[in-house]
């Protein structure tokens, strides 16, 4: 369990070393686990709350990541992964081991809100239990799941057969209540606002919202576990694809990729960088484009001429990934190493492609300005509704567009920099508006911003010498990470912090693969926007959310 | 006031057959009504299926519906079969016959509105089917009956959704009908009659001469400012984009519409067409001159037809560009603002028509 | 107000401009890339049955089934259970089955899309096209060069 690795990666940026932070644990330290990417620290499951709090009040780590808990043969584990918005290079692991019979551990909510999720998730697949939790119920998974399919003893043959009481509507009670004057709405999950299948239970006031609280599930693959049944040099890159299936393809692969070389030490070379981060910022855009496309939809009804300009400019971008890629949407395209194919020939074609689509670029987002940002009644419907004010944002561990609406300037491809990010002038954006219209404008901003990258990237590959287009790196055809090193690892994709936890145990296959999806965190601020708001605003929010399924319940 | 009010259509009837009776009158009436009615649905069955697809294309740079028939023009038959094919749901707990009657409700409140609208000639035939004294203020009661359908709906579908839908429809209704109203009292105050001929024939006189093109008494060219009030009341009146918020399919999915299926949703549609409709002619009638234009009034008819399209197409036109606004802000634009104004309008016009006359 | 005539203003341009953007389908067949990954098309005469295919598939979409001699008998493809990672053409040492860029397929039920070795040998080229050509270039990185010529059929 003890894993010394004095070379850890991210030293060099670290302000406390491990041995300080240690120091400044004290006695809560009961032993050292150290993770690839950052010092890790063991402790009893009944301080939690005090080793968090002395973390992010002392030391500044005010960002919780995500919680990874697995099962081990003889404990049960949870991992909090915190890092710090100002410099996320500055990480640190928390382990809590927990009994084998009776695995119980504080839970982190009343220091980090966004525990409140990722707590429940662990209960709900692994079977960790949390005191202290506010709300420990099943999060993925239905209530009436026997069994958590990622914990060790979990009979997938049992059958989920749930009796007629289990299967009893639960709200059937609550349906009329003489005292309240509360109406009880469930939007979704099928619902053309809830972009998926997303249940929110709403209480309503008239036509204001007392109270709303998102039931995710719906789409749950437990993709966490396909990739533990994949084997690391190509089972698992198809998947990532599928977390996030509206074209951010590339930027989930990148995910992946990231954690599985660092783990297993695989150095990129410097072409295949470039043509990744061309090709993941392509994926922003098309992704981006979406994400207007479906808030316009929101905000102004079916029918509306935004989302069909949008989705226009998302299939050209599209043309180019298929050109690149070979798929529109499941790409499959990066492997560990590099990338599987150079560009395609004629390489003048793709690139005199790929420069018309940066060229048209402005014009599609004039009119985008035109249509949706300068109308008054867009302005009217979206400032100054669904706020999310940055401390709270921080708290729930929000990434992406939707903290950098809210003025959290913490965005990895710059903070962390990993591919090609660090050698090429680019801007982080933010806005200061905490509203949704805030986040539509920092999306709108970034495609600009991201289209800078991709000219970059093509004025590079364009003059890269002949003889030097190496597309991968010479890795084995298994590959088996020695055992029991850990890493997480995130990059910036579409909707913010994807990381993966990966704990390796000298076989072909990962023991524990954790997707840290950053719209299951965003998703969570959605009460604190839109309570007290009116229903049209909570439509609006959650597009200005921009979430998607397929990731939320991976 | 200009010409003599022309005969009226099933006037023309009795006159031609030479059916002078009771009974005469009410078949004349009837034949007319029939006529009336057709043409209407006949507007409202290109405008659903075929036509609003077709505008809604020409602004996502789409083609829509060109797989059947010339210019894909069959699909509003087979659109036709094809909703009345499919089955009526009757969800559990609906308040019978309200359910029932609401969407009976919808187009026939606006078909009622066609009988006192004067729609131009064709020929020697006047499509006028009445003119009583009250006739402006008839069309307007007619038109708002609809809002009673919606909450009908709304309430007896015994959906969360479809009440919030009804609930949105009054107050929408009552925050835009008034200045709908009192912006149309300003006409009648120009006009100086309710009666729908006398308000159309006061807009026939030439009000300047430019180049040798005589610019008609339109009460838009009149009092433009009025024109606008109206025009957005209309929309918000008959719930078109901006103000569709009764229906809102991304918030409250159909509004009052939402349970309703096959033939019934077929005449939820159709009425919201109809009222349209009802809603581009009487703004032709108030504001742009009745079926008149150039051309000799034979056929005028075709004016009538290219008001009231053009006035569907502004409909589908803001629909693609212009968002909802929130109910909250509908109310407070119609109370605090649309209200005022019109008053505001309607003072004025009172006191320069003072003045003048 | 000025925004709102800018939007309409913008909608009725694209309107007037009368370019669509769809196309009609199928009369006019789109484009599709060289790279383009569709229903595959496998050549016994080119398969040396080392079942790679087999073990690199993510989702267990290919069975092979051979007999004691190990001579290929059977080969499976779900053509409605792949996911399209192309995997399979990319660790075949042969180019014994490929991704076409036929990407239109149809069926009554799921089961008709188990294809076995003659349906997938008679999957047509999308327009005619065989992608080898444009893939070929990187084919070195994974298997070698590949052997000049190849007959699918």
């Amino acid at each position: 369990m003890s894993l010394e690795r004095p070379d850890s990666v991210d030293d060099a940026a670290v302000e406390r070393t491990p041995d300080e932070l240690e120091a400044l644990l004290g006695d809560l330290v009961v032993d050292r686990d150290d993770h690839l990417n950052a010092p890790g620290f063991v402790i009893r499951p009944d301080t939690v709350q005090e080793t968090l709090s002395i973390l992010k009040e002392q030391a500044g780590y005010d960002h919780l990541s995500v919680v990874s808990a697995q099962e081990y043969e003889n404990r049960y584990e949870s991992i909090y992964h915190l890092k710090k918005f100002d410099d996320p290079t500055q990480e640190v692991s928390i382990v809590v081991p927990a009994d084998k019979d009776n695995p119980v551990s504080e839970s982190a909510e009343p220091v980090f809100r966004t525990a409140d999720w990722h707590e429940r998730e662990a209960y709900d697949l692994i079977g960790v239990e949390y005191d202290d939790h506010p709300d420990l119920r099943r999060i993925l998974l239905p209530e009436t799941w026997q069994g958590h399919p990622l914990s060790m003893d979990y009979d997938k043959d049992r059958p989920q057969i749930a009796t007629l009481p289990e299967h009893a509507n639960p709200l059937q009670e609550h349906h009329k209540d003489a005292e309240s004057d509360t109406m009880f709405l469930n939007i979704g999950p099928h619902h053309p606002a809830t972009h998926g299948v997303l249940h929110l239970k709403t209480v309503l006031d008239g036509e204001q919202v007392v109270d709303v609280e998102p039931d995710i599930g719906y789409l749950h693959r437990s993709e966490e576990q396909m990739a533990q049944s994949g084997t690391y040099r190509h089972q698992i890159m198809p998947y990532p694809d599928r977390w996030d299936y509206i074209s951010a393809g590339l930027l989930n692969e990148w995910a992946y990729a990231r954690a599985a070389e660092d783990l297993a030490d695989i150095e990129v070379p410097e072409y295949a960088q470039v043509i990744r981060t061309m090709g993941a910022e392509m994926c922003r855009i098309a992704a981006h484009m979406l994400a207007l496309a479906t808030f316009a939809l929101d905000i102004n009804g079916d029918f509306t001429a935004t989302f069909m300009y949008a989705i226009n400019d998302r299939e050209r971008v599209q043309n180019l990934l298929e050109d690149l890629t070979g798929q529109r949407l499941m790409f499959n395209y990066f492997r560990l190493g590099g990338v599987v194919w150079d560009l395609p020939e004629p390489r003048d074609e793709f690139f005199s492609k790929t420069r018309d689509f940066l060229d048209h670029l402005p014009e599609s987002v004039e009119e985008y300005h035109n249509l949706i940002t300068s109308n008054e009644i867009f302005q009217m419907r979206t400032i100054d509704t669904g706020i999310l004010p940055p401390e709270v944002a921080k708290n729930y561990g929000a990434t992406g567009p939707v903290a950098r609406g809210s003025g959290v300037d913490y965005d990895l491809r710059r903070d962390d920099p990993y591919g090609y990010y660090d050698e090429l002038d680019w801007d982080v954006i933010t806005e200061d508006g905490c509203d949704n219209f805030s986040r539509l404008l920092v999306r709108m901003r970034e495609v600009e911003e991201s289209a800078k990258i991709i000219e970059q990237c093509v004025d590079l590959l364009e003059d890269w010498p002949e003889d030097e287009r190496n597309i991968q790196a010479n890795v084995p055809r298994t590959l088996r990470p020695d055992d029991d090193t850990e890493i997480y690892r995130a990059v910036e994709a579409a909707k913010g912090e994807l990381g993966i936890y990966i704990r390796a145990d000298g076989t072909d296959k990962p023991a524990r693969f954790k997707i840290r999806s950053p719209c299951f965190s965003n998703l969570q601020t959605l009460p604190e926007m839109a309570n007290g708001e009116y229903i049209p605003d909570v439509v609006a929010a959650l597009g200005s959310l921009d979430i998607v399924l397929g990731e939320v319940d991976r | 006031m200009g010409t003599a009010p022309a005969q009226l259509f099933p006037e023309y009837l009795v006159d031609t057959f030479g059916i002078d009776s009771v009974l005469g009158d009410v078949v004349a009436s009837l034949i007319g009504a029939a006529l009336v009615a057709n043409i209407i649905l006949a507007f409202s069955g290109v405008a659903g299926p075929w036509a609003k697809r077709k505008i809604t294309a020409a602004f996502t740079d789409r083609i829509a519906v060109d797989r059947i028939g010339p210019y894909g023009l069959l699909i509003i038959p087979a659109a036709a079969v094809q909703l009345l094919a499919k089955e009526l749901i009757v969800p559990e707990g609906v308040d019978r016959p309200t359910w029932d009657i609401a969407p009976i409700l919808l187009p026939a409140s606006a078909m009622l509105g066609f009988s006192v609208i004067p729609m131009g000639h064709i020929g020697p035939l006047n499509l006028h089917l009445a003119d009583p004294e009250v006739g402006l203020a008839l069309v307007f009661a007619f038109a708002s009956i609809a809002s009673v359908s919606l909450v009908m709906a709304g309430y007896a579908s015994s959906n969360k959704y479809s009440l919030l839908g009804g609930l949105r429809a009054v107050a929408q209704n009552l925050a835009y009908e008034i200045p709908l109203i009192v912006t149309a009292m300003s006409v009648v105050i120009f006009a100086g009659t309710l009666q729908i001929s006398g308000v159309v024939g006061a807009q026939t006189e030439t009000l300047v001469t430019i180049a040798g093109i005589s610019i008609p008494a339109w009460f838009a060219f009149v009092n433009p400012f009025a024109f606008v009030l109206f025009l957005t009341a209309n929309m918000a009146e008959i719930g078109r984009n901006p103000f569709d918020i009764p229906e809102a399919p991304t918030e409250i999915v159909g509004g009052y519409q939402t349970e309703y299926s096959s033939a019934y949703f077929v005449l939820f549609y159709l009425g919201e067409f109809v009222h349209i409709f009802l809603g581009g002619a009487i703004l032709s009638v108030v504001f742009l001159g009745g079926a008149s234009g150039p051309g000799p009034e034979s056929i005028s008819f075709i004016w009538f037809v290219v008001k009231v399209w053009g006035f569907f197409l502004f409909t589908q036109w803001a629909r693609a560009a212009i968002p909802r606004v929130r109910i909250d802000q509908l109310i407070e634009i119609g109370w605090k603002g649309m209200l005022v104004l019109s008053f505001a309008n309607l003072v004025l016009t009172a006191v320069i028509v003072g003045v003048i006359a | 107000m000025i925004g709102l005539m800018k939007s309409m203003a913008t909608t009725m341009k694209h309107a007037l401009d009368g370019t669509t953007f769809t196309v009609e389908y199928p009369e006019d067949a789109p484009e599709v890339s060289p790279r383009f990954r569709g229903v595959h098309k496998f050549s016994q005469e080119r398969c040396i049955w080392c079942r790679q295919c087999e073990n690199v598939c993510p989702n267990d979409t290919i069975q092979i089934v051979q007999d004691d001699q190990r001579n290929g008998e059977q080969y499976n493809l779900h053509i409605g259970q792949c996911i399209y990672c192309r995997l399979c053409e990319e660790v075949c040492p042969v180019d014994a089955i490929l991704l076409t860029q036929n990407f239109e397929f149809t069926a009554d039920t799921k089961d008709d899309f188990v294809f076995n070795k003659e349906q997938l040998k008679n999957v047509p080229w999308y327009k005619g096209i065989d992608p080898l050509e444009s893939r070929n270039p990187d084919r070195g990185a994974w298997i070698g060069e590949g052997d000049g010529e190849v007959d699918y059929q």
